[in-house]
């Protein structure tokens, strides 16, 4: 009895504190029937290794315990698809948005020899923290989603009902792909492409269509477009001009539908064209002064504007680059699976 | 225990458990406290361990399909419960679904 009892207490250790004394009690008083039971069935008292096996036998006081607390779990079932599509949504942008900042401050302060490895470091704290922001928020749905269940299920979106116009979210193709372009979608685009190109080749002879007000400033100010400039914007009016040749062609062709992979994929790695030849400029010097004699009084105002002009370019091209590798890793996973569902 | 005999451990602890709140509740029909209820489940084929079996009651009772009063019974305080009249009315449905169920595994059978 005296085994029993030191169970008993602790067992009573792990209990919630309101209901303890009560639990115990109705423990002992069926347990100390199941033990008479046993006695009688032996027909004498039970020793000390019998009590221990039969105690051990019952479970650990920790997991008896356990056993009466009325939530087991930190997110249930009815919660977890939600948590699970918030937590992928949640890393997934830290880490863009980690990234991103990270670029900038690269390009801001330097790149230092362990830059690297301390930014991958601390990207896992920042996605460990979120995860465990994310959790404890749907932890705290949960308990009182436990407590209010059909007020929680209505204001949560956790009811299995569809609003009104819900079937909407389903207009994606059943491949998985996006909906393909129609006829007049191209057409329009093509027009569209072919307006912007038509305004882009004005602009060096009507600066006020890119700038409006502000290129009577330009004209008047000290300072000027350096010459590498044009060569950024032949750069960028020829990749407008072969991805409009290429939409027409697909119109021509009946391909119209959408761009392929391979398209986007050219379509981006060119875009670091113009991007690469703004950032092999010798020296940054990106805007010059028109008259050398003011150098004296504009000159720190001028490094100040090629400073910053020639980090934008670092900071777009970073961005880029994520999106090109973005692109690549989509491209490569869907290949991979598509190998997978054929095998 | 193999990945089969987990797996097969597994599905036959989720088969069950439905079906011991079904048990308790016909059970509960007359009184009982934990020990007897145990033991009469056991007689007729049910068994259910005590650790499964003690806090079931309570969540039933905090469910108000249960009422209990603790009472004197062989010198001793024994906490009794039986089915209240919300746990009878569930207790027919519930039984009706079992019903169903095993029809329709019968005939799929």
């Amino acid at each position: 009895m005296e085994l029993l009892e030191r169970y008993l207490q602790a067992v009573k250790k792990h209990l919630p504190w309101l209901r303890q004394d009560d639990i115990i009690a109705e423990l002992r008083v069926n347990l100390e029937a199941q033990l008479e039971d046993k006695e009688a069935e032996l027909g004498r008292k039970l020793s000390n290794a019998e009590m221990e096996a039969w105690l051990k036998q019952l479970g650990s006081p920790l997991h008896v315990a356990a056993r009466y607390r009325p939530q087991q779990y930190l997110i249930g079932p009815a919660v977890f698809p939600i948590y699970w599509f918030v937590l992928r949504l949640a890393l997934g942008w830290c880490t863009v948005i980690y990234a991103i900042a990270r670029t900038v401050d690269t390009v801001a302060n330097g790149l230092g020899s362990d830059a690297l490895v301390r930014a991958v470091a601390q990207l896992l704290w920042v996605l460990l923290i979120s995860a465990a922001v994310v959790t404890l928020i749907f932890a705290l749905l949960e308990r009182s989603g436990a407590k209010i269940p059909d007020k929680f299920a209505q204001g949560t979106a956790m009811s299995n009902d569809w609003p009104q116009g819900a079937m909407s979210l389903c207009d994606v193709r059943l491949d998985g792909r996006k909906k393909p372009k129609t006829y007049a979608q191209a057409v329009v685009e093509v027009i569209v492409g072919w307006i912007a190109l038509m305004w882009f080749l004005l602009v060096p002879h009507y600066p006020f269509l890119l700038m409006g007000p502000g290129a009577i400033y330009l004209k008047m100010a000290p300072y000027q477009l350096a010459p590498i400039w044009w060569t950024f914007y032949w750069c960028v009016v020829l990749l407008n001009a072969v991805e409009l040749a290429w939409r027409m062609a697909d119109l021509l062709r009946d391909r119209w539908q959408g761009p392929h992979h391979a398209q986007r994929l050219v379509k981006l790695a060119f875009g670091f064209v113009p991007l690469l030849v703004v950032l092999a400029v010798p020296g940054r010097m990106l805007f010059l002064l028109k008259d050398p004699a003011d150098a004296a009084a504009h000159h720190a105002a001028l490094d100040q504007m090629n400073l910053w002009t020639y980090r934008g370019f670092e900071v777009i091209a970073a961005i880029t680059l994520l999106q090109l590798v973005w692109m690549v890793g989509r491209i490569s996973l869907e290949a991979y699976r598509r190998r997978l569902a054929t095998q | 225990m193999t990945l089969a005999e987990n797996l097969f451990e597994n599905l036959r602890m989720e088969l069950r458990r439905g079906c011991l709140t079904l048990a308790v509740l016909a059970q509960l029909r007359q009184e009982h406290y934990g020990y007897t209820l145990r033991k009469a489940l056991a007689s007729r084929g049910m068994e259910i361990d005590e650790n499964t079996l003690y806090p079931l009651l309570r969540r039933l009772e905090a469910q108000g399909l249960l009422i209990s009063e603790w009472r004197e019974e062989d010198k001793r305080n024994k906490r009794f419960y039986r089915l209240s009249a919300d746990g009878q009315e569930i207790f027919v449905r519930l039984l009706k679904e079992w019903n169903d169920i095993n029809t329709a595994i019968t005939n799929l059978l």
